[in-house]
């Protein structure tokens, strides 16, 4: 059986994880559970990463397993590639700290 | 649910029969080159010199758990561990801890023996009689509620999280169910998750204990003034899809299931009791050998691979950097089963291809391990090269 569609983990998530390369402008099938729907790639989207289910405005937490994975570092848009170039993390941050001491 | 196993004299069941020669140094070495049926532990670089206390405490600790492994027959001591004169890893000390089990202990105190050429000699034959006397032993059929396992995610990109995670975390649950005793660690991997994990602890003490495990590895992470996305997630989590610690780690925890959480252990510490406990360990190599210290007689690694850099068509996975139990590889990536076939042992990527449930798989790990706790072997336990490894300390070297 292929792979297919785009995996949600909660009703919370904004993000979905593909299960298939998508091209930009597919029309993504999104699984949580039994439901299903669907979104519409804004650009191409690799096997194993995540989509945005909904628009998600810059500083707002973006979630995974129904739980925080970090902060929009722009605004993102429902079908947006969501990576380290749009989400950032808020944990570990000894970076911002050294900033922040400066 | 049996398996088929080795009964030791303290109750604890071994999956494999093993002699067991510590520490790791010349003398191990030679007479573990020389006898079928040894073991030892590679210590990389380390003399157990110039420690703090604590870290002394944990050399020891690791030793004395090393001996008491259920997959662990016998034990030789090789007597230059104590030459430093510590109190923590005394001859007298190792001897008496290890002992308490039941089990055979032999001391080559080369001082006695004439010298280290003559320890060797000694020890080949102690160890020939001994390695003699297990081969002796039968394996008997065991409820799974004598297992103890463990587990390690590593390289893991998104099908970790969503598959190969949570298929452990069955099978976790499963084992834990049915009286058995399962151990996480990797303290870097629960930070942003360990809310999660400290909501599923018994009682508040360990809910803070678990907390504090995340807070101080955090708080040592930022202390280094770098972004710990430049560390961890590695960059083949981030090409492999995952984007964030909390991300990973949010995935990583899946492989605990979702049973309570008894305790948070120091490394090389044994459970007090079954049921599920965290380790206090980083994610890297030396986490096998605390593992098996613990008493994990089985180790499993769930691994990502999507984001590997390189793209050999034949990837060997390294064996047990845990000495005396086994390593058990499973992925949910269908490109990393078909670059490693011939290293792992369980694939859950069918989870995502809709053809099986988190559930359905889980029960099929399960019957894997028991095969494997009754002796087949895992697919890397048949290479013969042992990773030379470390025991996890935490202070600097004066």
């Amino acid at each position: 059986m292929a792979f297919k569609g785009a995996m949600m983990l909660s009703e919370e998530d904004n993000v979905a994880t593909c299960l298939e390369e998508v091209s930009s402008g597919t029309s993504v099938e999104v699984q949580l559970g039994e439901q299903t729907r669907r979104v519409v790639a804004i650009e191409a989207i690799p096997f194993g990463f995540k989509i945005a289910t909904a628009d998600i405005a810059k500083g707002s937490q973006v979630k995974k397993y129904g739980e925080s994975i970090g902060i929009a570092s722009e605004d993102i848009r429902e079908g947006d590639l969501v990576h380290i170039h749009n989400l950032e993390g808020t944990r570990g941050r000894g970076d911002l700290v050294k900033k922040e001491s400066k | 649910m049996k398996f088929e196993g080795y009964e030791r004299p303290d109750g604890s069941v071994g999956i494999r029969n093993h002699v067991l020669v510590i520490p790791g140094g010349i003398v191990a070495s030679k007479i573990c080159d020389f006898v079928a049926g040894t073991k030892t532990v590679l210590i990389a670089g380390d003399t157990y010199f110039d420690h703090t206390s604590r870290d002394r405490e944990t050399v020891g600790r690791t030793l004395i758990g090393l001996g008491l492994n259920p997959n662990v027959a016998s034990v030789i001591i090789d007597g230059s561990i104590a030459r430093a004169g510590y109190a923590e890893y005394t001859v007298d000390r190792l001897y008496e801890e290890i002992s308490k089990s039941g089990k055979r202990v032999e001391v080559l105190r080369h001082e006695d023996e004439g010298g280290t050429l003559a320890a060797i000699a000694k020890g080949i034959a102690l160890a020939r009689e001994m390695a003699y006397e297990a081969s002796e032993l039968r394996r008997q059929s065991f409820d799974v509620s004598r297992l103890v396992l463990a587990v390690k995610c590593g390289a893991s990109d998104t099908t970790s999280g969503l598959a190969g995670n949570p298929v452990i975390g069955n099978l976790y649950d499963r084992v834990v169910q049915a009286g058995g005793t399962a151990v996480l660690g990797e303290n870097t991997e629960i930070v942003g998750a360990e809310h999660v994990l400290a909501g599923r602890a018994v009682n508040e003490d360990v809910a803070k204990d678990i907390l504090e495990v995340a807070e101080t590895i955090e708080a040592e992470a930022k202390s280094t003034g770098e972004d710990i996305r430049t560390m961890n997630p590695i960059p083949a989590n981030i090409k492999g899809g995952i984007s964030t610690l909390e991300e990973k780690s949010l995935g990583a925890i899946c492989k605990s299931g979702s049973s309570p959480i008894q305790g948070v252990l120091k490394y090389g510490e044994r459970p007090g009791g079954k049921g599920l406990y965290f380790v206090d360990t980083t994610p890297t190599m030396c986490i096998y050998v605390g593992y098996a210290a613990t008493g994990a007689q089985l180790m499993l690694f769930q691994l990502g691979g999507g984001g590997f850099v390189s793209n050999e068509s034949d990837l060997l996975l390294y064996p047990s950097p845990g000495v005396v139990a086994p390593l058990l590889w499973t992925t949910a990536n269908p490109g990393t089963l078909a670059r490693s076939s011939s290293s792992i042992d369980f694939y859950s990527g069918t989870v995502l291809e809709g053809s099986e449930t988190v559930e359905s798989a889980g029960e099929k790990l399960l019957q894997r391990v028991l095969e494997v706790a009754s002796g087949t072997m895992t697919k890397v336990e048949t290479i013969r090269h042992q990773e030379p490894t470390q025991v996890y300390l935490r202070d600097p070297i004066f």
